[in-house]
Parts: C-alpha cells; structure tokens; sequence
C-alpha cells in the first residue's frame, strides 16, 4: 500500500512538473515559430489574409476571383466572429493581423484614428478612384485620407406587398402613405419599419434636413429639423405594432400582415423565397420639406492594414489584389451572387445590372441616401440616438426633453471618448 | 527537518500549475484592468497611452449620478428577488426529487438540467421571441385563443423586470437544483427518521433539520449565484435593450448602465475605471457576505 502510494505520489508531481513547464513553453513556442515564418525566402509565394464577417455567397465570389492571382498570390477569405473588436486588439500585431479585412465603410475612422489602417491611394491612383460613384468614394474617406476600396453598397428600399398594395396605390409622398396606413390596408398593418432604431430613423431625419451628427463630430439630436422629424413620425409609428425589431417586422411582411415597408436588401431573398409578389419603390418623398426620405448607405469594401502595408514582401501583393478589383467584374459577380449594388459606375452600363430592378432601385436610391458617418463619434450616436427613439416612440416623454437629454448624453459621451 | 523541507516543495510543485492558470486567468486581467484604468488609453491614442493617474476615476465618479444609483437599486432587487426564488423554488424541486420510490427520477433531473444545456444567448433570444413577443409569442396567442387583447410583456418596466426574472429563474434554477439534490442525498437518514417518531411534520423537519444540515455544503454555490446574478447583463439587455430590437422598458442593471455609459465610448482608460469601480463593490458585498456567514457560523 505504500509502495503505491509512493508511486502514486512520485507520478502525480512528473504530470504537475510537465503541465507547468507545459504553460511555461507554450505561451514561447508560437513566437518561435513566427520568427521561423518571417524568415521565409521570398521566391515562396505571397501569401495575403482577409478577415470577413460577410455570408457564403459574397465572400466565396471574391475568393474565387482573386484566386485567379496563384500560384504568386495567394489570397484566403477568413470569416471573423466579432471582427471589429478584434481588430481593436491585434490590428497593429504583424503576427495576428490580417492583411485586409473586408467591411462596412462605418468602422474605418475608429481604425483610422487608431492608426491601423493604410490609405488606399498608396496603392491606387486618384484616377483609378474617378471610376466610383462619388457617394462610395465620400464614404471611404476619413479626414482627407481615403482607406477603402469600395466593392458594393447597400441601401434601404421601400418594398411593398402587390396582393396587399398594388404599383398605382404605392405611395409618392409620406401623406400618401399615412392616408394608406388610416384607410385600414384589409385589416392589416399599412406599413412597418423598425421605427426606434437608429439606422431606419435616419432616413427621417435626413428628410426633414437634418443629421444625427455633423461631419465635426457635434450631436444634432435637439436640432429643429431633428424635433420636427421625430414629431411627424410619431403619426406613423402609431399605426405600427409596439415592438418592431428586426424578426418581427420580416415576419409580418412574410406573412401578409403588412403592406409595405422599408428594409435593407438582405431581407429580400426570404421575402421571395415565402412566396410574396414583391414590388420595389423609390422612398416616398416627406410632405412638409419636399425632401425624400433619405436612408443611409453602407459601403461594403476592402480596407488595408497598415502592419501589412509596410511589409516590402506583401506591399506589392496588395498593390495587385487591388488593382484587379478596379475591375467591374467582382461588383458585377456579386450582384448576381447576392444582389448588392456595385461601387463601380461603368457596372451600371451592362445588362446583366440594368436588368436586375433591387440593384438598380438601390442605384437610384443612392442618389438620396447618405452614408453612415465614419467618424468614431458616431458608434456612440448609435446607442444615444436609440434612447431617445425609444423614449419618444415607446414611452411617450416630451420630445423636446428627451431631445436636450439625449444631446446633453451624447455630448457628454462624447467627450469621454475623445479624453477630454 | 530535511523531509519537512522536501515535502512543503512537493506541495508547491503540486499547486504551481493551479496558481500559475488562476493568475494568468484571474489576477492578471484584474491587474492589467487597473493598470489600464490609470492610463489615457483611448482610440485617439491606442498605441501611444501614457499614465495619467487617477483621473479616469475621478470622471468615472461623475458617472454615478441618480441614473446609476437607480440601476443599483434596480441592481439589489434583481438580486435579493432572484435569489429568494432559487433557493425557495430549487429547495422544493429536489425535495420532490427525493421523495422516496419516485418513478422516473432519473427522467424529471434530465428535463430539469435542459435549460443549463442550452447557451443563455439562445435561451434567452428563444423566450423573448417565441414567449414574450407581442405578435408571435405563445403566451399572446393563448391570451388570443381566450378572446382577450394582446399584452407588451416586455414594454412596461415592472412587467420586463418580472419576464426577465422568470427567464433568469428558468436559466440558473438547473445548477441550484442540482446543489440541493446533493445536498439531500448527502444528509443522514435517522435524523429525519427520529423526527418523524418524534410527530415532527414536513415543514418542521425543513426547516429544524433540512436546512440547517445542507447550508455548510450550498454555501459556496449560494455565494457563487450571488455574485453572478449581481452582475449579470446579458438576460437584462438582451430582454429589453438589444440594440435594434429595444423594447422600451428603462431598467438598468449596473453593468448595463456602465456599458451605456462607458464601454461604448472606445475610452478604455475611463471604462476600466468604471469597472474597477464596480469590482471593488463586488469585493465590498464579498465581505460583507463572509463577515455575516462566519458570524452565523459562529
């Protein structure tokens, strides 16, 4: 028995002995083996990394044309849950940082202003940029510098029932489409959106001449023009149910419970596939103001990292990668793959584009719409315009109060974030 | 001597991995968070942060207006509300779990341990949606059945504090069911057996007996849920105020307010101040939990 125990004793401390020189070694080894890459000779091919949070059906069409590069380049698609916190992390490590990472324009002055990100036109030219519709190119740049190479865009479109609303009652001006929404549409709702949410409230705003944000980063949330918008809508989103978060809204528009609303394009293919006759409008134009209703865009491009730019092995690689997607065929590909609306201007002179009516409904549309502020301020508009949504929509408190409130937290916010 | 020496090494050798894991997994985050929380790390200057001492605490008080003491208040009823349910409701279930000669026992702990199996986000997303939503929910969908109008469960605040509980009860009752039923299991039959002799009824053997018998051994698991309710998130915010799909009830635990009001402000600086702030009245509560424990003990 006390052999055993004796044995049992000796072989216990080998396996602790090993399991701490095991957490010892481990954290050294993969610095190690890093050290062995770098020192890799350059006749080996190129080897490019692009972080991704896109579905199947886009990031598999880039990958595929840009594996027309090997066997000199190799690019590999790699699909990054939480990307941008990652990013935040290891966006400046040349061990872990991707190359490229392949996201909404939104995101770009957080990065920028970290200093992780490398300005596109180190690797295409001012003319090459000419070639995209200026709306994409205005999203891209931060503070003069441009960091993305746009591939596509997407827009919220008005889209609409025809079993429930036929094409002559859709609506020209938001009047139309109230008095639509009164007249009962058979018992169901006339029209839905997510109305206390930021990114649809936004269209709103931009109707009655006003902005979440300025381009200096100062909160426009008590601004006449904002007041007035959160006053006339709240007639609308009266006749909408209470809660009209993303599943439900789909839903009820699936199902024949509403008309007509407004969504982003991805809501599309599960709308088609339940069986709806789907018709796709301009967005009404708001009554008092003359103005359209505006949304916001989000485009959708690739940004470099600057660990990688700097890297004289990859800089070139880079510099290829991008200069084969100045080519209309990727934008033209991934239309047909997913319906998203090309950033190249010429893509809207084939065929295959002038005959998709979402593309070019969201082609027309991005004549109004604006595109979601890159500049850090506004990550934090998101949650503060919300609120004050949410209070006006749903809890019925004084718009005017709610409005200095919120305007009073954003500023506040605001210079927190900027260490003031 | 020389085997007294010998043996202290082989216990250190024996808990060195143990340490070195708690300190790479505990300590130094904490460590790293309070570092950091005197630093002016923000993103305007991510890479370049310097220290600048006690600042960020200084601006993270300002923080703690009449909104966050609101959502401590809201805070402590979350927990002392959660916290009775548990202890009531897992004391009762494994006290029919060990009803003796019960069919199917091994049947009910099965179907009883399925909410832990399942990830909290899913749960959680599940209830709101298939549960509580206004247009598609079940519990609408009886009230329609019944001719009666629809309700907004998670619209009003008292009514979203009652449907969060109720989804945070279904989560975490699995873990304390199953530190009751333990418990039982491990407490000495002739006890209850002399009770019963003695004309002692169920709820006098409970309480006399029961409970003062299985508190040294759900201690810890009691402490454990206490802190984890305290700073619990995600049932709260993922109930009534995920973003894109807020329901417009205004309740606010600490750590939502804080995220709020601090982590979406990219200023790591401030809100590691904030953190450590709310970690220091975590360690506060922990006292005060041990300190009345060990006088109970006593």
């Amino acid at each position: 028995m006390k052999r055993i125990l004796k044995y049992g004793k000796a072989t216990s401390q080998i396996i602790m002995l090993a399991l701490t020189l095991t957490l010892v070694v481990a954290c050294g080894s993969s610095v190690a083996s890093e050290g062995e890459t770098t020192a890799d000779s350059p006749a080996r091919p190129v080897e490019l990394v692009i972080w991704h949070d896109k579905e199947e059906a886009i990031a598999s069409v880039l990958e595929s044309y840009l594996d027309t590069l090997q066997p000199e380049i190799i690019v590999t698609m790699e699909r990054k849950h939480g990307l941008t916190e990652t990013l935040k992390l290891v966006g400046n490590d040349p061990r872990v940082a991707p190359d490229f990472y392949f996201f909404a324009h939104d995101k770009l002055g957080v990065y920028a202003e970290m200093g992780i990100l490398a300005p596109i036109t180190d690797f295409v030219s001012e003319e090459d940029l000419e070639a995209f519709l200026p709306m994409t190119i205005y999203a891209a740049t931060y503070r003069g510098n441009v960091y993305q190479l746009p591939i596509y865009f997407e827009t919220l479109l008005f889209m609409y029932n025809r079993a429930l609303m036929s094409d002559d009652e859709v609506p020209t001006t938001t009047e139309e489409l109230y008095a639509f929404m009164r007249s009962g549409a058979g018992g169901r709702f006339g029209f839905i959106e997510q109305h206390s949410t930021a990114y649809f409230s936004a269209g709103w705003i931009h109707g009655f001449g006003g902005v979440i944000i300025t381009e200096d980063g100062i909160p426009m949330l008590n601004a006449p023009e904002t007041l007035a918008a959160l006053e006339y809508r709240l007639k609308f989103v009266e006749r909408m149910p209470g809660e009209t978060e993303y599943a439900t809204v789909n839903a009820l528009f699936r199902e024949g419970r509403a008309a007509s609303l407004i969504g982003g394009p991805w809501l599309v293919p599960s709308i088609r596939a339940s069986g709806v006759d789907l018709g796709l409008a301009l967005m009404p134009t708001v009554s008092e103001t003359g103005f359209s209703l505006s949304p916001f865009s989000g485009v959708q491009g690739l940004h470099v990292l600057r660990v990688a730019a700097e890297n004289p092995e990859k800089n070139p690689a880079i510099r290829e990668v991008l200069q084969m997607l100045l080519n209309t065929d990727i934008g033209v590909a991934m239309a047909i793959a997913s319906g998203c609306a090309p950033a190249l201007t010429a893509a809207y002179e084939l065929d295959v584009i002038r005959n998709d009516e979402m593309v070019m409904k969201m082609r027309e549309t991005a004549e109004t719409a604006i595109p979601m502020p890159n500049i850090p301020e506004m990550d934090i508009m998101w949650t503060v315009l919300g609120n004050l949504l949410v209070d006006v929509n749903m809890r019925s408190r004084d718009i005017q109060e709610a409005a200095d409130d919120a305007q009073r937290r954003a500023e506040d916010l605001i210079r927190i974030m900027r260490g003031e | 001597m020389i085997r007294r020496k010998i043996g202290t090494l082989n216990a250190w050798l024996l808990v060195i991995p143990a340490l070195i894991l708690i300190g790479v997994v505990v300590v130094f985050p904490i460590g790293y968070t309070g570092y950091i929380s005197l630093t002016n790390m923000n993103i305007f200057n991510w890479f370049t942060f310097r220290i600048i001492g006690f600042r960020n605490y200084i601006n993270a008080l300002f923080l703690f207006d009449s909104g966050f003491l609101q959502s401590l208040g809201v805070t402590v009823l979350w927990t002392a509300l959660n916290m009775t349910f548990q202890l009531v409701i897992a004391f009762v279930m494994a006290t029919l779990l060990n009803i003796e000669k019960l069919r199917l026992r091994k049947l009910y702990k099965t179907l009883l341990m399925f909410p832990w199996a399942m990830p909290g986000y899913v749960s959680i997303l599940l209830w709101r949606t298939g549960m509580f939503n206004t247009q598609f929910g079940l519990l609408n969908q009886w009230l329609y059945r019944l001719g009666m109008e629809p309700v907004r469960w998670l619209a009003g605040d008292v009514s979203a504090f009652l449907s969060s509980m109720f989804v945070n009860l279904w989560l975490a009752l699995p873990f304390m069911i199953m530190i009751m039923d333990g418990a039982l299991q491990s407490l000495d039959k002739s006890y209850f057996e002399s009770a019963i002799l003695d004309g002692a009824g169920w709820l006098t053997r409970s309480v006399k007996l029961t409970v003062p018998a299985i508190k040294p051994i759900i201690g810890p698991a009691v402490i454990i849920t206490l802190f984890t309710t305290f700073k619990q998130f995600d049932v709260i915010f993922l109930m009534t105020k995920q973003p894109g799909a807020q329901t417009g009830a205004n309740i606010h635990t600490v750590l939502t307010y804080a995220y709020e009001n601090a982590f979406i402000t990219h200023n790591y600086g401030f809100s590691s101040a904030v953190s450590m702030l709310i970690f220091l009245m975590l360690i506060s509560l922990a006292l005060l939990v041990n300190i009345r424990l060990r006088r109970v003990a006593d």
